[in-house]
Parts: C-alpha cells; structure tokens; sequence
C-alpha cells in the first residue's frame, strides 16, 4: 500500500506531472470534437451527393469524386492517413499540430459517416420521396424538409458511436509528436521508467469516458425510440 | 364522353416502358373538370403507371400529356409548379412521420405557397375539421388508424388546392372496417365537383361515384363507359371475365 502511494506520488503528483494528463486529455477532446464535427459535415455531404446520384442518376462526376475519397480513405490506414497529413500536405508548412491532426481525424471519420448516412438515406421508404414531390417539393426541398430530418434521427445513435470510436483513434496523433491522453501517458513513463502506473491510468481515463458516452447513447437511442409513439 | 366541363387532360399516345417491358401502349383519352374516373384492371395491368404518369412521378416514354392545354411532358415545364395542381394520395398514406398532422398539412402551403403559418394553420384546422380529426392536430402519424392516416393524406393534398386528386389504390392497404370512412371522404369530395382519378378494387363506390370507369389491360384502355352499362353491358371479353371475378 505504501509502495502505491509512492508510486502515485511519483508518477502524478511530483513535478506536476498529472498535468501532462490533463493537457492530452483537453487535446484529446478538443480533436475529437472538432473531427466528428468535420466528419459529419463531410459524411452528410458525400452521403447526399451519393444517393442522389442513385436515386436520380444527376451528379455524376461529384459521385465518383466521392467514391475515390471513400475506397481511398477506407482503403489506408489511419496512422499512414496521418503521416501524410502531417509530412506531405502540410510538410513545408508551420501548421499547428492539433490543426493538421483534427484535419486527418475529421477527413478519415468523414468517410465512415458518410456510409451511415448513406445507408440511413436510403432506409427511407420512397414513399416519403414521392409524397415530398407530388406535393410540389423539388428533389433538394424534399431531402432538406422530409428525407434528411428522418435520416438524422435514425443516425443519430451510429453518429455518437463514431465520436467513442474516434476518441480511441485519435491516441495514435503522439507519432507525429501531438500532445494527446496517451502521449501524455507515456512522457510520464519516459520520466519515472515506470509504465505501470501512467498506462493504465491513461487507460482508465479512456474507460470512463468511453462508458460515460455510451451510457448518454444508449439513453439518446431510448429517447429517440420512444417520442412520436 | 362527357360535355361537362373543360378538357383538363388531354392524353395522346401516352406509351411507357421499363426496359424492354411496355407497361403503357398508346394509351389515348381525355379527362374533364369535374370527372371522376374510375380506373379498374387485373394487377400488373400498368394502372399505377398510368396514374403516376400523370402527376409524372413516371416519365413517359413517348406521347403527350396535356394539361389545361399545356403539354406537361415537354423539357420546358416546371414539374414542381405543374405538381402543386395535382393531388396524389397514395396507398400508403406517405404520411411525414417527424411532423405532427398539422404540419403534415401546414408543410407544403407554408414552403411552396409562401402562406403564413397562421393562415394555414386556419386552413388546415378547417381541413381537419372536415374529416372529422380536428383532435388529432398534435398527433404524430404513428399514433392514427390506417383510415385515419388515409384520410389526413387526402386532405394534406387537399390544403394545396389542387385542381385534380389522383388516387392509387386508397383503401387497399386499409382494414375492411375503415374502408368506409376514407369513401366516405372522397364520396364527398366528388360531390363538391372535384376532379378525381381514382384506381381502386372498389367496385361499388365506381358504380355509385364514378362517372366513367376504364379498363386497363396489358397497357391499353381495352373498355370505357359510364358506370352503368360499363358493369351491366360490358362488352371486352378480358372485362367480361375481369367483372366474374371479382363481382
Ligand atoms: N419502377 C419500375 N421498374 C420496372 N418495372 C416496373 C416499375 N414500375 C412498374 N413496373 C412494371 O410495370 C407493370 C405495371 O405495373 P403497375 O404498378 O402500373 O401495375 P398495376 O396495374 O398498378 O398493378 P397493381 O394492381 O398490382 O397495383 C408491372 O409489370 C410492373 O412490374
Ligand atoms: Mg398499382
């Protein structure tokens, strides 16, 4: 028990060093917010110009644009994903770190809304499309007014899954030197050669956070299932 | 046939394909204000087709679609103008789901009519109102009967004031006992000299609210006739052995 105090005292407290902590977790909050954001923005997007193009044939070229972006993004790992963020795209630049990394985060997670929205567009009975024009909607007033509220709705659940999903992701930024939960963890290992107590207590912070979210999603999802019954 | 009023169709040659399926084959007639028209067949006979081409739900292939003179089909038409006209109920009420009933109704009148939202609100309760669901007004479409669905499609249509009402199959996706309540409306709404089309299954409310029923068979009007000698005198053997059926 003494020697647990000791190492909590080590490890957290001397030096200040739970700062590292809760600087990596304002910045692992901070990426992840601002990713999902930019991720659903883009996935809506890409979901919308996609199923137009399979529902009314219009688009053409913005589809396949669209559909390059997903196989490309789908198709690389997120960590090489970042790299290239990092050392190519903005290599010759002096862009903040929390910039470039929200950017690689929000573009990749854009690619993974944009299926759910797809398929969250496509679930509407086509009823509603025909209702939405027969009434005098064009094809944009309806998906704005009928289809997109719906599909929302439905999503919204899978869309606050990717935010725990992407809250875990985001603990690979430390490679390109970002000051996130983890590498914040492990600069605390790095001090005291002790990775016992710095990991798991990264861990822990991750744990609790992803089960406070899901708690909060899995009571949204109850929410939605019950109101217009 | 009638020489009640105005052309308001004129239909030339109407011809509708899906791939190598011709569903419509040089389908030619014309329908007046005030008309209701009944449109009967077997299942697969192009009956939705013919009705969806109509408000252009479907384009068609080749012929043309004139409205109020106007032919409909040509590239220069506003189709979101031209379908403010037509009102379509469908067979399964395609009712919003996320809006309340009154918004159902308020929807399209506020976005396409620029109507203020307490003038169709006004118009909306009225509407309600007049089918008998004035109490549901905060309702969401889940909560309603099917008859009671069907009858706030029909009147969501209505709060547009369209000068046609398409009907595709109305009651048949309703329980027999609410099958009534939804003639009922549309009985009513003939009488007050609406123009109607109407496909249905419903052979007695053809009888009593058409005043000309069609026969549509393999894509073609194969019989046309008022009510009376189109089910007393009919003469197309297809028609003939059609009405043993289902008489
Ligand atoms: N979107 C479509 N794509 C391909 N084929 C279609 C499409 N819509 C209808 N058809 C075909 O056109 C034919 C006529 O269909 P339609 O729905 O007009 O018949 P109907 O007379 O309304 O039949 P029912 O009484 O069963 O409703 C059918 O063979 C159907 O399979
Ligand atoms: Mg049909």
């Amino acid at each position: 028990m003494e020697d647990f105090q000791v190492k909590f005292y080590t490890n957290f407290i001397k030096d200040d060093r739970y700062m590292y902590l809760v600087k990596g977790l304002g910045n692992t909050l901070a990426i992840t917010f601002l990713a999902v954001l930019l991720g659903i923005f883009l996935g809506f997007l890409v979901a919308i110009v996609r199923s137009t193009y399979d529902k009314t044939g219009k688009g053409k070229l913005p589809n396949m644009i669209c559909r390059l972006y997903l196989t490309v993004i789908r198709g690389t790992p997120m960590m090489v994903q970042l790299m290239i963020m990092c050392y190519v795209v903005f290599g010759k630049y002096n862009v903040s770190k929390l910039i470039v990394t929200t950017l690689a985060f929000g573009i990749n997670s854009g690619a993974y809304v944009a299926e759910i929205v797809r398929s969250g567009i496509m679930s509407i009975d086509p009823g509603q499309l025909e209702a939405g024009r027969s009434l005098g909607f064009s094809y944009s007033q309806t998906m704005w007014h009928i289809i997109m509220p719906q599909t929302f709705k439905n999503v919204l659940p899978a869309l606050a899954n990717e935010f725990i999903v992407l809250l875990k992701e985001t603990s690979v930024c430390g490679y390109i030197g970002m000051m996130d939960l983890t590498r914040g963890g492990d600069i605390i290992r790095s001090r005291t050669y002790e990775p016992f107590m710095p990991l798991i207590g990264v861990a822990l912070i991750y744990l609790v956070m992803v089960m406070a979210f899901s708690a909060l999603v899995g009571k949204l999802e109850r929410r939605l299932r019950t109101s217009e019954r | 046939m009638s020489d009640r009023g105005d052309v308001l169709f004129q239909i030339t040659d109407l011809c509708k394909a899906f791939g190598s399926n011709l569903v419509l084959d040089h389908i030619s007639t014309e329908i007046r204000k005030g008309e209701v028209v009944v449109i009967v067949g077997p299942s697969g006979s192009g009956k939705s087709t013919f009705l969806r081409s109509l408000n252009l739900l479907e384009m068609p292939t080749s012929g043309t679609i004139c409205f109020e003179g106007r032919n409909i089909t040509d590239k220069k038409t506003d189709i979101n103008k031209y379908r403010q006209k037509i009102g379509m109920v469908f067979q399964h009420f395609n009712l919003f789901p996320h809006k309340t009933i009154l918004e159902n109704l308020t929807l399209a009148p506020i976005k396409l009519l620029k109507k203020s939202k307490e003038e169709a609100d006004r118009e909306a309760r009225e509407l309600l109102r007049r089918v008998g669901l004035e109490e549901k007004e905060s309702a969401y479409p889940a909560q309603l009967s099917g008859g009671q669905k069907q009858r706030i499609a029909i009147v969501r249509s209505l709060a547009m004031h369209p000068e046609v009402m398409l009907f595709d199959e109305p009651t048949s996706a309703l329980d027999p006992e609410m099958v009534g309540e939804v003639l009922q409306v549309m009985s009513e709404l003939a009488r007050e000299g609406m123009t109607m089309i109407i496909v249905t299954h419903e052979m007695g409310f053809a009888r009593e609210v058409g005043t000309r029923v069609l026969f549509v068979d393999e894509g073609v009007i194969k019989e046309e006739n008022n009510p009376q000698n189109f089910f007393e005198h009919p003469s197309n053997p297809r028609l003939r052995e059609f009405l043993s059926k289902i008489l």
